[in-house]
């Protein structure tokens, strides 16, 4: 499975949104029905699928799908 | 009993057991009631020896084992804690440091790049300690918490104890009026709490703390009823580690908000069905927990049948920062879904037009320079809770109501819609505007300013452009729990009654004004 689609996996576990249907200009909280603290969850999630580690400061400024993919790119 | 006595008499118990446990560079650390307390005289003394007695000294920062040894070297003194908001942005802190009169500071490191804001802006600040051992080019007033304990350590006068109804804590709270108000608790609320909650641990027993410290309820149930019984807790140093932190320190209970609930539930059901739920159990939850404890929010029964079939009892209960904060909870032996349990021992209740009114050793003295504000909520010892309920025959108590405006989100915050109202409808594009809750978030409701929309020739979706990056810019600034996450632009002004107030009950109402 490609880093996209896991991904948007961990994504679909948070929401009724299936992971095909994910598209980047899609919001978090708005489109997607992320609490909060779905949000954290999942970023939390991010961190220990793909071993990396997020700065909390930054990562609450991400709203939408490609601004968090954008970031997963930069760690690669 | 004042809360002092409560720990002396566990350091006395559980002097070796580990009181706090957190994580410092992935590794575990921990101190034991012992040390813990050592620390949080050293802090008492010293406030003492530097001159502060009498004095309100305000704590910003998350959770931390220097933020919990300085707050009980406060409030077991004679100075009186103000637990701040470490999320609310400098302005609205600088605001909560002079309004509660503080004249000395406990910060974060994460925090220092306020440190010249509240320098600047606190005139009644005399000193301000960094929570850390060592501080580098450190301005003037401003100290390492490790000056403050040598500066106690050296000194031969300790406090003598506080009396039973002096103000211990101020905690700031949402006010309906759109101004947060400072509910003042005595030694003797908070005591009366810890004793009062019939929740019996075994030394040693594993919490994990996840809530912010600042909240009553994390503060007095999490940390002072977890000493009171000789718990170890475990710091989550991150919201976005709770699931991580709760596999490393394998808790044995846990106190949430229902939002926190409502997330791991997602993880639980979006789970592969082949997994047997003990397996599954395991690793969300870690090997032993066994119970939660919730309040701050209404939780949907739902999620305590569905945690039951993973082993997890979820017992609901009730409070608010003006009754310390506990008034009623489930236990393990009494307890019905749905219900937010029958009311504490010390504690009264009765209903006025089916508004939940409560009396007793824990409810709060009053609300800080708000002789107003407390009056209306205070009327005869009674506190006017702001809720509607009713009590069944078994005497289990139920909410079904608010009488107040504010909205409780699923995260236990309590938002006033007023405050954020006011900051919104300084834009020039925002006409009317009204702030309402769902479950999980807020959403403005605006009627456009019509004069700007037809000075500017600008369309519908203009409009909307232009009212959601104003609000993703309002956004950037606040704790999660005060975003908008939602946006509705009305067609038509709000309905207004009488007296030309917006009639919030029909805001969903957009209809042309008859």
């Amino acid at each position: 499975m490609n880093q996209e689609m896991k991904f948007k996996n961990i994504v679909a576990q948070y929401s009724n949104v299936a992971p095909e249907e994910i598209t980047n200009n899609m919001r978090f909280r708005e489109d997607l029905g992320f609490s909060s603290l779905d949000f954290m969850s999942f970023l939390g999630e991010l961190e220990d699928t793909f071993d990396i580690e997020l700065e909390e400061s930054e990562v609450m400024k991400i709203v939408t799908i490609g601004e968090a993919l954008e970031l997963l790119d930069n760690f690669q | 009993m004042l809360v002092r006595d409560i720990l002396e008499e566990s350091v006395q118990k559980f002097g070796k057991v580990n009181a706090v446990k957190w994580l410092n560079r992935k590794e575990i650390s921990e101190r034991s009631y012992y040390e813990m307390m050592k620390n949080a005289v050293s802090v008492r003394k010293g406030l003492l020896a530097e001159g502060f007695e009498g004095k309100h000294i305000a704590l910003i920062g998350t959770s931390s084992v220097e933020w919990i040894e300085s707050y009980i070297g406060i409030i077991t003194g004679c100075t009186t804690a103000v637990p701040l908001d470490a999320a609310l942005p400098w302005e609205d802190l600088v605001e909560l440091i002079n309004r509660s009169d503080s004249a000395a500071l406990f910060l974060s490191p994460k925090h220092r790049p306020y440190l010249q804001a509240f320098l600047e802006n606190c005139p009644g600040l005399q000193k301000i300690w960094m929570l850390q051992e060592e501080v580098e080019d450190a301005p003037e007033k401003v100290y390492s918490i490790s000056e403050l304990r040598n500066a106690g350590n050296n000194a031969s006068a300790d406090a003598v104890c506080p009396d039973k109804e002096d103000i211990a804590t101020i905690i700031f709270t949402s006010g309906t009026t759109g101004k947060s108000k400072g509910v003042m608790l005595t030694q003797n609320n908070l005591a009366s709490n810890v004793e009062a909650v019939k929740i019996s641990a075994e030394p040693g027993t594993v919490m994990l703390s996840v809530l912010p410290i600042h909240h009553a309820f994390c503060l007095v149930m999490d940390w002072l009823k977890g000493f009171s019984q000789g718990a170890t807790i475990c710091i989550n140093d991150s919201l976005l580690h709770m699931v991580r932190n709760m596999s490393i320190f394998e808790p044995d209970i846990m106190l949430m908000v229902p939002m926190m609930i409502e997330t791991i539930y997602k993880k639980l059901a979006a789970s592969d069905p082949s997994i047997p739920k003990k397996v599954l159990a395991e690793k969300v939850f870690g090997k032993n927990l066994r119970t939660i404890f919730t309040g701050g929010a209404h939780l949907d029964p739902y999620y305590i049948d569905c945690f039951a079939q993973y082993g997890i009892q979820i017992l609901e209960g009730y409070g608010m920062s003006e009754c310390s904060p506990v008034i009623s909870n489930n236990t393990p032996e009494n307890h019905k879904p749905g219900s937010i349990g029958r009311p504490l021992e010390n504690v009264e209740v009765r209903f006025d037009n089916g508004e939940i009114l409560v009396r007793g050793t824990s409810v709060m003295k009053g609300y800080y320079q708000m002789p107003e504000e407390t009056k209306e909520a205070l009327k005869d010892g009674w506190l006017h809770t702001g809720d509607k309920g009713y009590m069944d025959e078994d005497g289990y108590l139920f909410i079904n109501g608010r009488v107040k405006n504010l909205i409780i989100l699923s995260n236990g915050e309590n938002v006033s819609p007023e405050e954020i109202e006011n900051k919104l409808a300084l834009n020039p594009l925002v006409g009317e505007v009204i702030v309402t809750g769902e479950k999980n978030g807020l959403t403005a409701r605006i009627y456009p300013e019509q004069a700007v929309v037809e000075a500017k020739a600008l369309d519908a979706d203009s409009v909307q452009r232009l009212l959601q990056s104003f609000l993703d810019e309002y956004n950037q600034n606040q704790p999660t729990y005060r975003q908008i996450t939602g946006l509705v632009v009305r067609k038509n002004p709000f309905i207004r009654n009488t007296t030309k107030k917006i009639r919030r009950q029909d805001v969903l109402i957009d209809e042309p004004l008859a």
